[in-house]
């Protein structure tokens, strides 16, 4: 796995790409909860995910816990498949706000 | 302080220079000389004590200076005229706070080991031991320019050669070369004085005269034979004083440690001759036995170091044969937790076996006093101790909860509320509960994130119940919507994703179409033995797993 982070419209957009697994996923955790200490709202990429296990999404669990005791804006975005059959199949696709992109975050007027 | 101003260096010896360059002329008469020299009374007298002193060795008495002068030859006096000016331009007035006898002490050390040095190549002895008096006169110089500096003499004095120039260079921001150099020039001291005190450790640049060479090398070799005594570090002083020797002069160990024998004798004689004060000389052969003490307290610390070693080694074998101790504990509380193996309540039966020493998978069924059977299966996200105990943690609540809370979506949401009372780290549980009738065979399940449950009717799939909440332990208000559906002849199976994702004979994951061909093919099994053959199709040889895996059937 490997991350990016950029700043872009007031958000803060980690991208994760590759296999987010129990090796790789605490610095997804940690890349992910930096962001939110500094009290930016944030997107995470799941486009270039491939695999992502339970682990991995416990680091995306925790984000959006923190970001909701923040009251910190929080979402997913260009969810790739094999990232939203995981979440569909724990029901999470009900729980992380999804979104198309970054511009499709910033239309929605949730 | 690259460049000094001549202004800032002390006075030269005018009368004494004016001497030496004489004593350099071509065809100088030896009475021209001698009249030279007695303008000077008091170096007249030096003269002729230096000349009868043992130093020189004269078989009789040099009453005169001319006769001296033909005596000792011009160049020789050039020489010893240098050195007592140069002894004499510096006095210990003007370094008040300065140890200038141990200056001159360090200095005399590296003239002889020059001029043994010079004696044993066929070098001009004389010429040697003058460049070795002199070569870090200009130190000398920088202390008295910069006496606030004068504390840091004991670590220069004690430094190797190399270590010092680069102690000079933080201190002074200069060295003793480029200051002797720059001394040179303005006093006007011969050339090949010049050099060599300009360049004994930079090195001497292609055209420089081989004589000159030799000079430097002289004065290189001599600094490290002096370090040899001098130093702190003589294991090392010895090393490159024996290195430099053999590589300028092709000089072995033996005739090396020969010269440096010699060095103790000669220092008295010097000193006596040249009207320095000197401490007891060391021997050569007390300083080597030092150096090889300081080798052996090496070795033995490199000994003790793998002693401390070979502990740290047995404290971590420790620790691990501990750790593991702990975690078989751990994993045995696990077990203990899970219903007995093999073990069957009325048509349920479940299996479970972790990937690592304890597992973040469970399951439990148990006979309710209304005659049903609760049962529920279960996995902790991530893996490894923390997971191992939020699983001990959810299995209790399920084993004390699921008794009164005979409803699989009430039991779930309660669950969920606890475990998020104490969640950390994003950490969650995905669960599918329920309860089964074994008269009517009517089941009624909830479930919270966790993989589709399969009802099979011999081989064919009959149908899939998904998730229809998320996991426990993530969104405070979730509801855990249940269902009912009568089981009849049909098999419910439950799993986690270590099942999916185990490997096949092959390498291939076995996935949900492989489960659901491995339950058709094993359907006519008894539901132990069915177990046990699904778990053989992905164990394999090996043994190996990536991941829990547990799975729970309800026979209908």
């Amino acid at each position: 796995m490997s991350y990016q982070v950029d700043e872009k419209d007031g958000y803060a957009v980690v991208r994760l790409t590759g296999e987010v697994d129990l090796n790789r996923s605490p610095d997804a955790r940690r890349v992910i909860l930096d962001c939110l200490q500094k009290k930016m709202p944030l997107l995470v990429d799941l486009s270039g995910v491939d695999y992502i296990d339970s682990s991995g999404v416990a680091s995306l669990v925790e984000g959006y816990q923190l970001s909701r005791s923040r009251q910190l804006d929080f979402g997913l975005i260009g969810v790739s498949d094999a990232a939203m059959n995981v979440l569909r199949l724990a029901r999470l696709d009900k729980v992380f706000p999804i979104y198309a992109s970054l511009e499709a975050r910033l239309k929605d007027t949730r | 302080m690259d460049t000094l101003k001549p202004t800032e260096l002390p006075a030269p010896p005018q009368e004494a220079i004016r001497l030496v360059h004489a004593c350099t002329q071509e065809g100088v008469d030896a009475r021209d000389l001698g009249d030279i020299i007695c303008r000077d009374p008091t170096l007249a007298a030096e003269l002729l004590r230096v000349a009868n002193s043992a130093y020189f060795g004269f078989a009789s008495e040099i009453a005169s200076i001319p006769r001296a002068v033909t005596v000792i030859g011009q160049k020789a006096l050039r020489n010893l005229v240098l050195c007592l000016a140069m002894r004499d331009a510096l006095r210990a007035e003007q370094l008040p706070a300065f140890p200038v006898e141990q200056f001159w002490e360090a200095a005399l050390r590296r003239a002889v080991c020059a001029r043994c040095l010079a004696s044993l190549v066929h070098l001009d002895a004389e010429a040697c031991f003058t460049v070795g008096l002199l070569q870090d006169f200009g130190l000398l110089v920088m202390f008295h320019l910069m006496q606030h500096r004068i504390s840091e003499w004991r670590r220069l004095h004690e430094a190797t050669p190399d270590a010092r120039l680069e102690l000079e260079h933080q201190l002074f921001q200069t060295s003793h070369e480029q200051v002797g150099q720059q001394l040179a020039r303005n006093w006007n001291l011969p050339t090949e004085l010049g050099i060599a005190m300009g360049m004994h450790h930079a090195g001497t640049p292609e055209n420089t005269p081989a004589a000159t060479v030799q000079l430097c090398r002289v004065a290189e070799c001599a600094d490290w034979m002096a370090a040899v005594f001098s130093a702190e570090d003589k294991r090392l002083a010895v090393r490159e004083c024996r290195r430099l020797l053999d590589e300028h002069f092709g000089i072995k160990v033996e005739q090396c440690d020969g010269l440096l024998d010699q060095v103790a004798g000669h220092m008295q004689e010097a000193a006596i001759a040249f009207g320095f004060q000197v401490g007891a000389q060391p021997e050569f052969g007390e300083v080597l036995r030092q150096a090889n003490m300081c080798l052996l307290e090496e070795n033995l610390s490199f000994q003790e170091m793998n002693w401390q070693l070979e502990q740290i080694l047995r404290e971590r074998d420790r620790v691990a044969a501990e750790l593991a101790r702990e975690l078989e504990l751990a994993r045995e509380v696990q077990r203990s937790l899970l219903p007995a193996e093999g073990g069957e309540t009325r048509g349920v039966v479940g299996l479970n076996l972790s990937a690592r020493e304890v597992s973040g998978d469970f399951y439990d069924f148990y006979r309710l006093h209304t005659g049903q059977v609760a049962f529920c299966i279960a996995d902790v996200s991530g893996k490894g101790m923390n997971a191992a105990m939020l699983m001990a943690k959810t299995s209790s609540l399920y084993r004390c909860l699921g008794k009164s809370i005979l409803d699989p979506s009430r039991l779930l949401a309660m669950l969920n509320r606890e475990i998020l009372e104490t969640s950390i780290r994003g950490m969650f549980v995905t669960m599918t509960a329920g309860i089964f009738d074994p008269e009517s065979r009517v089941v009624r399940l909830a479930n919270a994130g966790h993989l589709p449950s399969v009802v099979m009717h011999d081989r064919r799939l009959v149908r899939e119940y998904p998730a229809d909440a998320p996991p426990l332990g993530i969104v405070p208000e979730a509801e855990f919507p249940g269902v009912d559906f009568c089981l009849e002849d049909h098999s419910l199976y439950l799993y986690t994703d270590g099942l999916l994702e185990a490997r096949l004979a092959g390498g291939r994951r076995l996935e949900r179409e492989g489960l659901l061909e491995l339950l058709a093919r094993h359907s006519d099994a008894a539901p132990v033995e069915r177990l046990q053959h699904i778990v053989a199709a992905v164990r394999g040889d090996s043994g190996v797993m990536d991941d829990d895996l547990t799975l729970l059937m309800i026979e209908g």
